[in-house]
């Protein structure tokens, strides 16, 4: 008996404190016991078959047990409804307790005599925890057998913090996005405001969106007051950029050859050299030197002008005279250049401008023939 | 306008090329006849349009030959060197007036020391 007592005792806190790692030293279960549920499911159902042997045998101890197995066990109750830390472990851990006892009368007894003083210690230490949790948790300590008294310290302390994060979640400062976009200043925090900033943005991650926003309703009031709406720089989102930049250009004067000399030594020497094909592309495009893709047929030559403009030239034709040959010479050349692509408009109302002041300088020689 | 023309001209000839470009940097001409072909193509460039219609009035069969007569007066009142037809086409690093290649405008010789250094983008030599 004592031997199953013993192994079934070691194969549960090894299966509990180590996890991942299947210990070299059980020989009992080997190879079989891969996973650790399948073990601790052999585990239990092992321990039920001790823990119903245990009953028959010790039946006056076990009437005692029970009067003081029901608070317990309703603290093991609340522990598993707590979501302090909802893992796999606890679960087992709850499995176990309950299992272990009733077969350890001397383990039910050392808990419950320390732990009202563990009790008096979690409330001297700092805020007055709940007494049921800091209960539950040296009833769950206790459930493991190693380090019992480290185990309820580190619970008491993670039950300790939880509180103070929503203590300062309901009091302390909130993150105001506005303050934080517009207004990237280094500024001077208290340490605390800084940790509670931190805590803060570390519960957002646990608690719903919804949650966070009731403290923040209450703080918006309070700290517009503090810092007045109207103060920082404005974002300019929602309305035009007001003229202030233009009036603190106009006062100055044209550049200076120093300056122009200076713009230009910054250019150069903030120009780096570019690091791949890419940029060396992008740096000749600016350049001139590569052209631009897709290639657009017309770029140095965009008039503006429709083609009719370009082929209906006509109009500019009334200086000249409506018979002879000029006229006909003067259709021939209206006619070629409505059928050149590579003249603007401009150049070909010069061009004939051109004939028609020759022509007018060569009105008496031609009156002569 | 004579004058000008020889500010020009010296300044050309003495001109310090503007240069962020790494490499052979030539602050001048590499002879005077060089100079003298960059000078007519400048006056082509500039007694070009006026040309194109002077010829335009010349090679007619519409207007009267009293008028086109006229006009062959007038073109050859204009400088010389702005006909095109006076341009040459030398080499652009030494001046050599024959065995210029026009894509590279490079003499052959230039041509063929740029080539052997990998200097001419697309060029190998040819083997088959």
């Amino acid at each position: 008996m004592a031997s199953w007592h013993k192994t079934a005792g070691a194969l549960w806190w090894l299966c509990l404190l180590s996890q991942a790692e299947l210990p070299s030293g059980r020989q009992t279960r080997g190879k079989v016991q891969k996973h650790f549920s399948t073990s601790s499911v052999l585990s239990a159902e092992k321990d039920k078959s001790t823990a119903s042997k245990g009953s028959t045998t010790e039946g006056a101890s076990k009437r005692q047990e029970g009067t003081a197995e029901t608070p317990k066990q309703k603290l093991l109750d609340l522990i598993g409804n707590m979501k302090v830390e909802v893992s796999y472990r606890k679960k087992l851990q709850e499995l176990k307790a309950s299992e272990n006892k009733k077969q350890d009368a001397n383990r039910l007894e050392g808990p419950d005599s320390e732990g009202p003083q563990r009790t008096a210690e979690g409330i001297q230490r700092g805020k007055p925890l709940n007494p049921e949790l800091v209960k539950a948790a040296s009833a769950v300590a206790s459930s493991l057998p190693l380090n019992k008294k480290q185990t309820e310290s580190e619970l008491l302390a993670q039950l300790r913090r939880h509180e103070e994060t929503t203590d300062k979640q309901k009091k302390g400062e909130t993150i105001n996005i506005r303050d934080v976009i517009s207004e990237m200043t280094v500024k001077k925090q208290s340490p605390a405001q800084r940790g509670v900033r931190i805590s803060s943005r570390i519960s957002l991650e646990l608690d719903d969106d919804g949650q966070r926003i009731r403290p923040e309703r209450f703080l918006s009031q309070s700290f517009d007051s503090r810092r007045s709406l109207k103060a920082g720089k404005r974002l300019n989102i929602f309305t035009k950029a007001s003229t202030e930049p233009e009036h603190a250009l106009k006062t100055v004067s044209s550049p200076t050859i120093w300056d122009l000399e200076f713009a230009k030594e910054i250019a150069a020497i903030t120009a780096q050299p570019p690091r791949n094909g890419f940029e060396e592309m992008i740096q000749w495009t600016k350049e001139g030197i590569l052209w631009e893709f897709p290639i657009d047929n017309e770029v140095g030559m965009d008039d503006g002008a429709e083609f009719h403009e370009h082929i209906f030239l006509d109009k500019h034709l009334e200086g000249f005279p409506k018979d002879g040959p000029i006229r006909h010479f003067m259709e021939l050349v209206i006619c070629g250049l409505s059928k050149n692509p590579y003249l603007s408009v401009k150049q070909k109302i010069e061009h004939i401008e051109w004939f028609e002041k020759y022509f007018e300088e060569k009105k008496e020689l031609l009156q002569e023939i | 306008m004579a004058a000008a023309a020889l500010g020009w001209a010296l300044r050309a000839a003495r001109q310090v090329l503007p240069s962020p470009c790494p490499g052979q940097v030539r602050s001048y001409y590499v002879d005077w006849r060089m100079l003298r072909d960059v000078k007519r193509r400048r006056l082509a460039y500039e007694y070009a349009d006026q040309r194109l219609r002077i010829n335009a009035i010349r090679k007619n069969t519409i207007l009267p030959k009293e008028l086109q007569e006229v006009a062959d007066k007038e073109i050859a009142a204009l400088p010389r060197d702005s006909c095109p037809s006076r341009i040459h086409n030398r080499c652009v690093m030494t001046s050599r007036p024959r065995g210029v290649r026009r894509r590279w405008r490079l003499s052959r010789i230039v041509f063929r020391h740029f080539a052997d250094h990998a200097q001419v983008s697309g060029v190998q030599r040819a083997m088959w």
